[in-house]
């Protein structure tokens, strides 16, 4: 077992170089340039590209990029924020993703949970299918729009919530960003629910379950919901740094100083330092945690662990 | 089991707390009359050297003074300059700076004006503004520090003692005083700047006011921050207001909806929004000095070599219609390459203020159009043309480019237009590479004169994106920036119309409108004042009352 | 498994019934002299109909059996019913009135629908309520600019253009791309997930490890970046769409694999000298081609909202051509002004969306006959 957790961790770790590597050169097929284009006279652009060495070779770039990294130093933003270190950026700015993405998950987790639960214990009957129903429109209205219904309704008329996020009633003003992002996942863990517990509910062993008399409440919670539980877990772990980057919609319309936001803003203006320094820890967290859940899984699960170790 | 019991009911206890917890939102509290501002972007840069963007330039404004600032007209009037004089030969120019202190105690020197200048002009770094002192300002030795010939002490700019600045101009610059107001000129004190190093300009401990206000709330990029009126102030009289309150919004709705809250005093309206507001007594529309125009590729494609097609192009076009059914936010219709209401003529008037000036070249006929376009087929020999034109990935420019395309598609038969959107900065990158066929683009002007314009169209110009060449043309703008017109302000303006009129007369671009900005702004606040040039929102006279 | 337990008493039954028959002959043949049997004798008893059940059932495919239990699934029938219904719409919409997607006509902009008939009856008739910022006005476009012949059933856009041609040219493309899209990331995904599977190993690795990069970085990065550098248009984004879908259905197709490969028939396939490509493409695909066209069927609803992403972000379908996604985030810019103009694109994609996802769900369980026992 720990040969294999340390095969992983190797290759999740090469991986990421790779991935950095990558980012590298795609960057380098963006057009355009960071700088005021309009502006600036092609002497001026050959002195910026000069003074942030990105008139070097890329390999040379990515070098000094991975080395710079492993001390802690991200680079600068060229034009979202000129010369500010990308860590003073993104220090402020990740916790508040992490919150409201955070937030997001667990609502839609849970809504998501009960739904396919309902759906699968209902299975084929009208709450089945009124199950299928919401949690579809709930994926098919595009988040933004459902953003603006939410604030129109509880902010504009109702005046219940905050319209735009702000840290000094961050509680408040974090409800409705955090429901209309909450969407997506409520329908995916629904789906998934439900799938998953009808065929937990029809496997041998719940019959086994069943027919030791073991009833009602019991019998779903402690055997089928637990069973189904471990698959979801591993589907929910990605979605969760899939909303801190998936984010920006929803950003852009209350206002959120958040990372999904400040990521289409570096893209649309060629900050490279900022797409590949987002782009990484997206990267990095996604690899983390798809190594954890696997490690975990393998702890959980012998029969992947034994599975795995024979490769 | 337990466990996933227990993290269940938490979860689902958050969810309903987080749901359940519905704050009453009251309006932000206007004591001390706090002015609640919406800006649409994200402060880039609070270092007045290296800012470029307007709102940059609003924000490092409410708290720095230059030597100079605009009045309400946008004429430059005295700020930390007592008074100045300029020399005969219109090269010299003496400043004489009053008493007044930075945030931290120490007082604003002719040595903090030295130091920012040369921190423009410095290869180091690299300012993207930095042609404000070389082209524009024509400073001594600007462009060489520039291209690293020379050492940045050599700038023609001289502290003659704590108070008294000289600058040293190549040529004589009629709008030389109007600079001033301009942020990149704004003082750096050398030894505050240098105590934060690469932190400079990053939070409020790293700036110093000597301005109306002074910054206490800001992170880099923030989408809220909050300055507050500064007791100090050399001028602290005249500021009524307690503080600034900034918010980013980036979509229209959300902001007008906060602004019928009262979280707002003062916002942006969009197009689609006006029917909404048009009624309403605080509505209005203010010029923000941008001119949008297409620009043809005159050189790459043989097509629009053709200049009968380039006159059924720009004739074929309804501004009226695209600033009255599309726009709706006050955009002016402009029929002159030079826009309206920024640069002031030596007798005070506007100087794009005849807009029939060259109704002959430029205006909407859609039978005189239909016949250039023949014309232009028959030259070329061909009965249709499809025509790529770039646009922006942005909602007015994608708006325009909809009605131009049905416009040109409909006056002209056989003409096909494609439109391909792009991020801005694509666009401008594919421009400047003459990668394209039409471009639609914008240009704001950076000082109040049509030089800012009228200098873009000269040979090898990087923004003459069309590579159009006029060598007639070219000597009327030399004579105008470096020659004899310099110190002859009505000549000179004579012979910019001359220039203007050959841009017009050989559709090097189709100006198709002046853009305007749609606002809201409390009945409660008066005195904001609105520019098209440098600094487009200034508050020191602005005063807000409350119930 | 419960298709072949199902059979099974009907197979035994059958040779039964013919170890019976063949014993009543022999012993016939040993009377000799004796009783001769008459035909009548050996009628059968009253199991006529479950004979004839037998013989139905074994001629029932899988593919039928399929399509009956499909059937049998009513939310799976209305969805499809949906999905043709819109199809024909977006095929036959756009020409139902005398205007096109693109024509403008500024002096009939944001006119509330209005349908003949209806509007006699109150509803439909062109009015539309705005608020403003001084409260509320009652609008009606058509009578403000004496247009009474004319009629925008589901409303004029800010150019004057139909939104009911619009919305239907818009399912159109939307539908285009998504089929195109999911289909042609069926082919990659699943090609890669089996070949991945199949071979194992170090070519596993290495494509896994290829997958992972490109699962790793954002996808948001990835189609923004591939949109600027190729030329803006339906192929792009299909392409753009393929780029980052594909990743899915390469993992079922994997998984299938790691499953399958390891059972006798693939053995005995090799054994008979079959190559890989002909065990994996011929043996193995056929046998996974239910998990691969409901993943399918998820991936279209996915391919159309992700449409409808790239389109508020500015990189969708070049004007004036319109997706729903591009309908969506146009009406959007006008949900507080005219709110009319977002409902149709709206409503025809949440049921696009619905329609595929009761379909798929449909097919996973009309394919997979271990879930129909529940």
């Amino acid at each position: 077992m720990r040969k294999y957790t340390l095969k992983r961790i190797l290759t999740s770790f090469l991986t990421l170089l790779a991935i950095l590597f990558v980012l590298f050169l795609l960057m380098q097929l963006m057009p355009g340039s960071p700088f005021n284009d309009e502006k600036l006279s092609s002497d001026q652009r050959e002195l910026l590209y000069a003074k942030y060495g990105l008139d070097q070779p890329v390999i040379v770039q990515f070098f000094r990029y991975a080395v710079n990294m492993l001390r802690g130093d991200l680079g600068v933003s060229y034009n979202i924020s000129k010369n500010t270190p990308i860590s003073q950026l993104i220090q402020t700015r990740l916790p508040i993703s992490i919150g409201i993405g955070g937030a997001a998950v667990t609502i839609g987790a849970v809504i998501g949970l009960l739904l396919g639960l309902l759906a699968a214990l209902k299975h084929d009957t009208i709450w089945d299918s009124l199950a299928t129903i919401i949690s579809v429109i709930g994926v098919s209205v595009p988040s933004y729009v459902f953003a603006l219904a939410l604030s129109y309704f509880f902010g504009f008329k109702l005046r219940w919530f905050p319209m735009l996020f702000s840290t000094k009633t961050l509680y408040a003003s974090s409800v409705l960003p955090s429901i209309s992002l909450s969407m997506f996942t409520m329908a995916s863990i629904a789906r998934f629910t439900r799938s998953e517990m009808l065929e937990v509910l029809g496997s041998d062993y719940m019959l086994l379950a069943e027919s030791k008399g073991i009833s009602g409440s019991a019998l779903i919670f402690r055997h089928a919901l637990r069973n189904a539980l471990i698959p979801i877990i591993t589907v929910l772990a990605p979605l969760v740094v899939d909303l801190m980057t998936g984010s920006l919609v929803v950003e852009k319309i209350f206002s959120i100083p958040g990372v999904g936001s400040l990521l289409v803003n570096a893209i649309q203006s060629n900050d490279y330092n900022v797409v590949i320094a987002l782009s990484f820890i997206y990267s990095a967290l996604y690899i983390g945690i798809m190594l954890v859940v696997d490690i975990l899984y393998g702890v959980i699960d012998p029969r992947i662990r034994l599975a795995k170790e024979g490769d | 089991m337990k466990k996933m019991k227990a993290m269940l009911s938490i979860t689902l206890a958050a969810a309903m707390t987080l749901g359940m917890c519905s704050v009453q939102v009251s309006a932000e509290e206007s004591t001390g009359a706090v002015l609640n501002v919406m800006i649409e972007t994200a402060v880039e840069s609070l270092d007045p050297q290296q800012a470029t963007d307007g709102t940059s330039f609003e924000v490092i404004a409410d708290y720095t003074d230059g030597l100079m600032q605009m009045d309400a007209d946008g004429a430059a009037v005295e700020a930390l300059a007592e008074s100045y004089e300029i020399s005969d030969d219109g090269l010299t120019y003496t400043f004489h700076l009053r008493e007044a202190y930075w945030s931290n105690g120490t007082q604003v020197t002719a040595a903090d004006f030295v130091y920012a200048w040369q921190r423009a002009v410095d290869p180091d770094i690299a300012s993207e503004y930095a042609y404000m002192l070389s082209d524009i300002g024509q400073i001594v030795n600007a462009e060489e520090i520039i291209a690293g010939e020379m050492d940045k002490s050599e700038l023609g700019v001289t502290a003659v003692d704590d108070l008294t600045l000289e600058v040293q101009l190549n040529v004589p610059v009629s709008y030389f005083l109007s600079l001033m107001y301009f942020p990149t000129f704004y003082p750096v004190n050398q030894e505050f700047c240098e105590s934060c190093g690469d932190t400079f300009g990053t939070s409020p401990d790293t700036v110093l006011s000597n301005g109306a206000f002074i910054l206490t709330d800001y992170e880099p990029a923030a989408t809220s921050f909050e300055l507050v009126k500064n007791e100090d102030y050399w001028d602290a009289d005249r500021i009524s207001l307690g503080g600034l309150s900034y918010q980013v919004i980036q979509d229209s709705q959300q902001a007008l909806m906060s602004y019928q809250v009262g979280d707002l005093d003062i916002t942006l309206v969009n197009g689609d929004q006006v029917e909404q507001v048009e009624d309403d007594p605080e509505f209005e529309s203010i010029g923000a000095g941008y001119l949008w125009y297409v620009s043809p590729n005159i050189d790459a494609v043989p097509e629009l070599a053709n200049l009968n097609i380039r006159m059924a192009l720009t004739m074929a076009i309804d501004r009226e219609s695209i600033t009255a059914d599309v726009l709706k936010d006050g955009s002016k219709a402009t029929y002159t390459a030079v826009p309206m209401d920024f640069a002031t003529g030596p007798d005070g008037s506007d100087y794009a203020e005849d807009q029939t000036r060259y109704s002959d070249v430029c205006t909407y006929d859609a039978t005189l159009a239909a016949e250039y376009w023949q014309a232009g087929l028959e030259e070329l020999g061909i009965s249709e043309l499809t025509l790529e034109m770039v646009v922006d990935a942005d909602d007015a420019p994608q708006k325009v480019a909809a009605v131009l395309k049905e416009q040109w598609e409909t006056t002209l038969p056989g003409l096909t237009v494609e439109l391909v959107v792009e991020p801005k900065k694509q666009r401008v990158q594919d421009m400047q590479d003459g990668n394209f066929e039409l471009g639609l683009t914008r240009w704001g002007p950076d000082y109040a004169d049509p030089m800012t314009y009228l200098g873009m169209w000269v040979t090898g110009n990087s923004n003459n994106y069309g590579l159009w060449s006029n060598e007639e043309y070219d000597a009327i703008i030399a004579e105008c920036t470096t020659g004899d017109l310099c110190t002859d302000a009505e000549g000179r303006w004579e012979a910019l119309y001359d220039a203007e009129a050959l841009v017009m007369q050989e559709a090097v671009i189709f100006p198709l409108y002046t853009q305007c900005n749609a606002q809201m702004v409390s009945s409660s606040v008066t005195g904001i004042e609105f520019h098209a040039v440098a600094l487009n929102r200034v508050y020191k006279d602005t005063v807000k009352t409350v119930e | 498994m419960k298709l072949l337990k199902k059979k099974h008493p009907f197979t035994l039954h059958a040779s039964a019934a013919g170890a019976y028959a063949a014993a009543s002959a022999s012993s016939s043949e040993t009377a000799s002299g004796g009783y001769v049997p008459v035909d009548s004798d050996f009628r059968l008893k009253d199991n006529a109909a479950d004979i004839a059940i037998d013989t139905n059932f074994a001629s029932q495919s899988f593919w039928k059996d399929v399509l009956t239990r499909f059937v049998h699934k009513k939310s799976a029938v209305v969805g499809l019913i949906l999905i043709l219904l819109i199809t024909l719409l977006a095929i036959v919409g756009p020409g139902m009135n005398e205007y096109t997607y693109s024509g403008q006509n500024l002096s009939q902009k944001n006119l509330a629908p209005r349908i003949p008939i209806l509007e006699n009856l109150g509803i439909f008739d062109g009015t539309e309520t705005m608020s403003t910022t001084s409260g509320s006005k009652v609008l009606n476009g058509y009578a403000d600019n004496e247009l009474d012949d004319v009629y925008y059933w589901f409303g004029s856009d800010i150019y004057g253009r139909d939104i009911w041609t619009r919305t239907w040219s818009g399912a159109r493309v939307s539908l285009i791309i998504a089929v195109a899209a999911a289909l042609i990331d069926m082919v990659i995904g699943m090609s890669y997930g089996l070949i991945s599977g199949y071979f194992g190993g170090k070519t596993d690795m290495i494509m896994q490890r290829i997958l992972e990069i490109s699962n790793g970085i954002p996808r948001l990065v990835i189609v923004t970046l591939l949109l600027l550098i190729l030329s803006p248009g339906m192929l792009t984004i299909i392409f753009a769409l393929m780029l980052t879908e594909w990743i899915g259905m390469s993992r079922i197709a994997r998984a299938e694999m790691l499953k399958l490969k390891e059972q006798e028939f693939v053995l005995a396939s090799r054994t008979l000298g079959a190559g890989s490509f002909f065990i994996i493409f011929r043996e193995v695909l056929p046998n996974i081609i239910g998990p691969i066209i409901t993943q399918v069927m998820f991936s279209i609803p996915t391919a159309i909202f992700t449409e409808a992403f790239l389109s508020f972000v500015g990189l969708g379908i070049p004007v004036p051509q319109c997706s729903l996604g591009s309908l969506i985030s146009d009406g959007f810019n006008s949900l507080t002004t005219h709110p009319y103009q977002i409902v149709p694109p709206l409503v025809v994609m949440a049921l696009l969306m619905l329609s595929f996802n009761l379909v798929a769900d449909g097919l996973r369980e009309a394919l997979d006959p271990k879930m129909k026992e529940m």
